[in-house]
């Protein structure tokens, strides 16, 4: 049966573009040999695409020139970020005033017996310091005099009496 | 008969073959400003298959550069980013072409521009043709209505499938044929009426 024009115009852009199947290609191609209105309309259909094209390249030329600026994204002012900082170095501040005032384990003071005891070390220590210094006026007890220097420095250390004794055995 | 920038081809795919989505969900966060100077190009084709002039066109750029600049940071893909791009610069175009006469440039200067055609006519005579055919043509982009006109320009312009064309204009890929179609015929019975050369 042969194919109508009509039914043939209707395929004719997709067979220009190449997008019908192999069948009816074939019967559009059957249809064409046969048809000049038809061969016609093809010509014009590729013949107008070509045409355009010009058209539209020659509009591509004009607007190809144009250099577009692009606007930079105003930043906004990003007060929760410093906001966060600030709230931060707050924070450390209290912690550390909490701290301080709550927390600091206290300094040791020391004991009444402890006082009493460096008292009563002071006292002996002079005392065996005086008595060693008397000792001293005689030539012949300078090896005891010295043994009790000695045992001052030892027994007593943290003493008045003990930092001279050292200087006497220098 | 033009070059794809290959991004958009990797995410949108090429006309005859089937859109990469891979792609396109492989982006996440979408900087529309790069998006936008990566497609330039393929906006200022849609701009000239549309028949702006250069300082309409100049004005539709700068409106959707400020457009993707306000839209960087928005969570889109990168497909879905560069439809909404072309998306943009369709409808300026579409609204100069209402407001305004579109293809301005009459055949005579574009053949002036252009020393040398691509239909490679020589003679006087063909020159002459050649001008008559490209002055009916531009006559009848200028009459198409952009819902004709724009579909042409996204799948022959731009080198965009059926598909395609149909994401971004919001219609079916069997309505973007009917409509490739319909255009095409009216532009092709122009040249019949003034009788071609078989």
């Amino acid at each position: 049966m042969a194919s109508s024009c009509k039914e043939i115009e209707r395929m004719l852009v997709d067979y220009a573009d190449g997008r019908l199947s192999a069948g009816k290609s074939s019967k559009v191609a059957a249809h064409l040999a046969k048809c000049e209105d038809c061969r016609r309309i093809l010509a014009a259909l590729q013949r107008s695409l070509e045409l355009a094209s010009v058209i539209w390249e020659d509009g591509l030329a004009e607007i190809e020139a144009i250099r577009i600026p692009i606007p930079k994204k105003e930043r906004r002012f990003q007060w929760t970020k410093y906001a966060a900082v600030a709230a931060g170095i707050l924070l450390v501040l209290v912690s550390s005033i909490v701290w301080r005032t709550f927390f600091r384990p206290a300094k040791k003071e020391p004991t009444f017996a402890e006082i009493e005891r460096k008292i009563s070390e002071s006292g002996s220590a002079a005392r065996l310091l005086a008595a060693a210094e008397l000792l001293a006026e005689y030539p012949d007890a300078e090896t005891i005099v010295r043994q009790q220097y000695r045992y001052i420095v030892e027994t007593y250390p943290d003493t008045p009496a003990a930092g001279e004794a050292k200087l006497r055995i220098k | 008969m033009n070059e794809i920038n290959p991004d958009f081809s990797a995410v949108l795919g090429t006309p005859d073959g089937e859109a990469d989505q891979a792609a396109s969900e492989r982006s996440s966060e979408s900087n529309f400003v790069e998006i936008f100077l990566a497609e330039l190009e393929r906006l200022k084709r849609i701009i000239a298959g549309m028949g702006l002039s250069a300082s309409d066109g100049e004005d539709v750029l700068q409106d959707v550069s400020i457009q993707a600049v306000k839209r960087t940071g928005k969570y889109l893909t990168k497909g879905d980013s560069i439809r909404w791009l072309i998306k943009v610069t369709v409808n300026r175009c579409l609204m100069e072409h209402r407001r305004r006469r579109s293809f301005r440039r009459l055949a005579s200067e574009i053949l002036k521009r252009r020393s040398e055609t691509k239909t490679g006519s020589t003679t006087a005579e063909n020159k002459a043709i050649v001008a008559e055919e490209l002055e009916i043509m531009r006559k009848t982009l200028q009459e198409l209505d952009g819902s004709l006109l724009t579909p042409m320009v996204l799948r022959y312009f731009c080198d965009l499938n059926s598909s395609q064309v149909g994401e971004i204009l919001s219609l079916s890929p069997s309505t973007v044929r009917s409509r490739l179609r319909e255009a095409r015929m009216i532009l092709a019975k122009r040249l019949v009426e003034r009788g071609i050369e078989l």
